[in-house]
């Protein structure tokens, strides 16, 4: 049984000290993410979604509190071991959906295989069946710069997979997109979640966070409510 | 990160900035370029000198009026130029004073630019008639190749005998004429082929074989009657050489007159002074090379760190993007230098590459085989690679320390 959670936080702060005065973005912030969970992150915009989401992403180390991922304390773990975990544990979506404009789908997506060191051959087979699960196998020697918003924030989960992450990330990633089109995205998250995957979102719309099975709500950096739907 | 994935992510962003990235190429270029020109070039005439400059026999100095600076542009030359002719009255004394304490004594006076004409032959303007004696072949480094040399008593009764060049032999006389015997006229005057000198081939692409030698007591008759004196002198040995010097020197300055507060009013020619004065020059010529190539290296290198600089503040979202999927600090630092070490490369080779070639101009020009620097590049890409990375090193580092959150927000 999965019962061990992937992620434990315990009286986690963020707090930014701004000249005289410390702006507390994240203020004793206690959670677990199981796997195969799929979260939704609410709340008003400066409530610290973002602030939490780049310190469950290893982009951004806590204050305070703790935080364990897959066992391992976060908080203790210098930049070379972050960057790791980001590579190996980690798929981040981003709303502006941030692929380097200059090179094609396939090399976007087969970037985080050459950090792990990763062949270049098996990285092409890994990245094109990436590609092809997003449905954009036909488009794989497309610049960013040639897709629709909605294709390239495809391309975007397709890196976030590539490296079979524990946890999918992704910080408004519907932000940027029509509603059709979020209604796409948010399909193929919710497959992935059918496949397996621990998903958690940030979104400040509600018929987004439908999508998933339980969302988190915040306000002024602390977790006002946290419901299962 | 594997190694080719750096040199391609490298080259391409490289490429994405060419304007930029070629003139920071460049400079690096310059730099290298004057330092690789001018020590190709040098090279070049040095091999040139070292065959050019020795030309003196062994324990051979030469006594003259004005100092061996065959590259003196007329510096100081005002200096010289007020002092008396040796004359040959005076060489005469000089050789009476020097009796048995030197092997053998030669004079000689030389004037450019003569035409040489055999029947219906003449040649350009540019023999050297040179007017000397029995000891000229031995003391210059020319031996006989046919016929007979001067003698003693062709200088005794200033008789008509030539000994010419290999060069003017073989302008004025076919291959199968033999020269010997018959009559030249060089200034109107006619002379009797008696030998030929071996050849001796080129200095400073100049040959060394187009001149005439006759009789030095001829010369002072018909051709010039002034003129300051080369007198050769040989010891008998290594041994005595600088003992001989001495005297010369001694004998020289009795011959003059000078009192003993006088400097001498002559110069000492020796192969060593001559390859002395050439080093000099040499070492002025380098030392100005490496005070450029400094210049332009550490201008470059400035360059470097500023496309450098300006580079990371404009990828600033990428390397977020990269840290973001898990770039480790040191494949970002790696990228950054291997950056600045191929821009900083790439203006190395192609300064190498100009400045070997024009070096090699000046080969040409001394008629030598092509030269192929290989110290001085090593040397070039050895301090192309620490400009590259010396200069890298600090945009590369704080590409490295960006911080994940602040860089994806391209700040
Ligand atoms: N780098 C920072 N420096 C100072 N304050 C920050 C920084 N990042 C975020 N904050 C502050 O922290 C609070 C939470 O921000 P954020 O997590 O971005 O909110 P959200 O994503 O919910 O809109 C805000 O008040 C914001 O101004
Ligand atoms: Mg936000």
């Amino acid at each position: 049984m999965e019962t061990s959670p992937v992620i434990t936080m315990r009286d986690l702060k963020r707090h930014y000290s701004m000249g005289e005065e410390t702006v507390k973005a994240l203020d004793g912030v206690d959670l677990e993410f199981l796997k195969n969970d799929y979260a939704a992150i609410m709340g008003p915009s400066g409530s610290g979604k973002s602030t939490l989401m780049n310190i469950i992403g290893c982009l951004d180390t806590p204050t305070s509190g703790t935080y364990i991922l897959n066992g391992q304390n976060v908080a203790e773990m210098d930049d070379d071991e972050l960057a790791r975990v980001r590579n190996r544990e980690i798929g981040f979506v981003f709303q502006t959906f941030n692929l380097l404009p200059r090179i094609n789908c396939l090399r976007n997506v087969e970037l985080p295989l050459i950090y792990a060191g990763v062949n270049p051959r098996e990285r092409e087979e890994r990245a094109t069946e990436a590609l092809n699960r997003v449905g954009l196998g036909d488009r794989i020697t497309h610049k960013p710069t040639e897709l629709s918003g909605g294709q390239i924030q495809r391309v975007a989960i397709a890196r976030a997979l590539i490296n079979n992450p524990s946890i999918i990330l992704a910080d408004e990633p519907t932000g940027n997109l029509d509603t059709a089109t979020s209604q796409d995205i948010m399909e193929i998250f919710s497959d992935l979640s059918k496949a397996g995957n621990t998903i958690i979102l940030i979104t400040h719309e509600e018929d987004i966070a439908l999508y998933t099975r339980r969302i988190i709500r915040l306000r002024d950096g602390r977790i006002e409510s946290d419901k299962k739907q | 990160m594997q190694f080719r994935e750096i040199i391609r992510q490298a080259l391409y962003s490289l490429g994405a900035n060419r304007l930029r990235s070629a003139l920071t190429v460049m400079g690096v270029a310059v730099g290298v370029f004057s330092i690789i020109g001018v020590m190709t070039a040098l090279e070049a005439v040095n091999k040139s000198v070292e065959t050019g400059l020795t030309s003196l026999g062994a324990n051979t100095f030469q006594i003259q009026k004005y100092p061996a600076t065959v590259f003196g542009s007329g510096h100081r030359r005002n200096q010289y130029i007020n002092r008396q002719d040796i004359t040959y009255p005076q060489a005469l004394v000089f050789r009476k004073t020097m009796e048995g304490k030197a092997s053998t004594i030669g004079f000689m006076l030389s004037s450019q630019a003569n035409q040489a004409k055999y029947a219906d032959r003449t040649t350009n303007p540019d023999v050297v008639l040179t007017g000397g004696d029995e000891n000229f072949s031995a003391s210059n480094g020319y031996p006989i190749e046919k016929g007979r040399n001067l003698t003693t008593n062709d200088i005794r009764y200033a008789t008509n005998a030539a000994v010419i060049g290999s060069e003017l032999a073989a302008t004025l006389f076919t291959q199968g004429e033999n020269p010997l015997n018959h009559s030249i006229r060089v200034r109107g005057e006619v002379y009797r082929v008696s030998g030929i000198f071996a050849k001796k081939g080129a200095a400073f692409g100049q040959s060394q074989d187009n001149f005439l030698l006759i009789p030095i007591t001829r010369y002072l008759n018909h051709v010039k009657e002034s003129g300051s004196i080369n007198i050769t002198v040989e010891a008998s040995s290594r041994k005595t050489y600088s003992r001989t010097l001495d005297h010369a020197v001694g004998s020289m300055r009795i011959t003059r007159g000078l009192t003993i507060r006088e400097p001498n009013d002559f110069e000492i020619r020796t192969n060593e002074s001559l390859i002395d004065s050439f080093r000099d020059i040499e070492r002025a010529i380098s030392t100005g090379a490496f005070i450029i190539s400094f210049m332009a290296l550490l201008t470059a290198g400035v360059g470097i760190m500023n496309i450098m600089l300006v580079s990371v503040t404009e990828r600033t979202k990428e390397i977020g993007i990269r840290k973001s999927i898990g770039a480790p600090q040191n494949s970002i630092l790696r990228q950054f230098l291997l950056e600045a070490l191929i821009l900083s490369l790439a203006g190395g080779l192609i300064g190498a590459a100009a400045g070997t070639a024009t070096g090699n101009l000046v080969a040409l020009q001394f008629n030598l085989p092509p030269i192929f620097p290989l110290l001085w590049i090593t040397i070039s890409m050895a301090v192309c690679s620490a400009i590259g990375i010396g200069f890298g090193l600090f945009p590369a580092w704080k590409a490295a320390n960006l911080n994940p959150v602040e860089a994806l927000k391209g700040k």
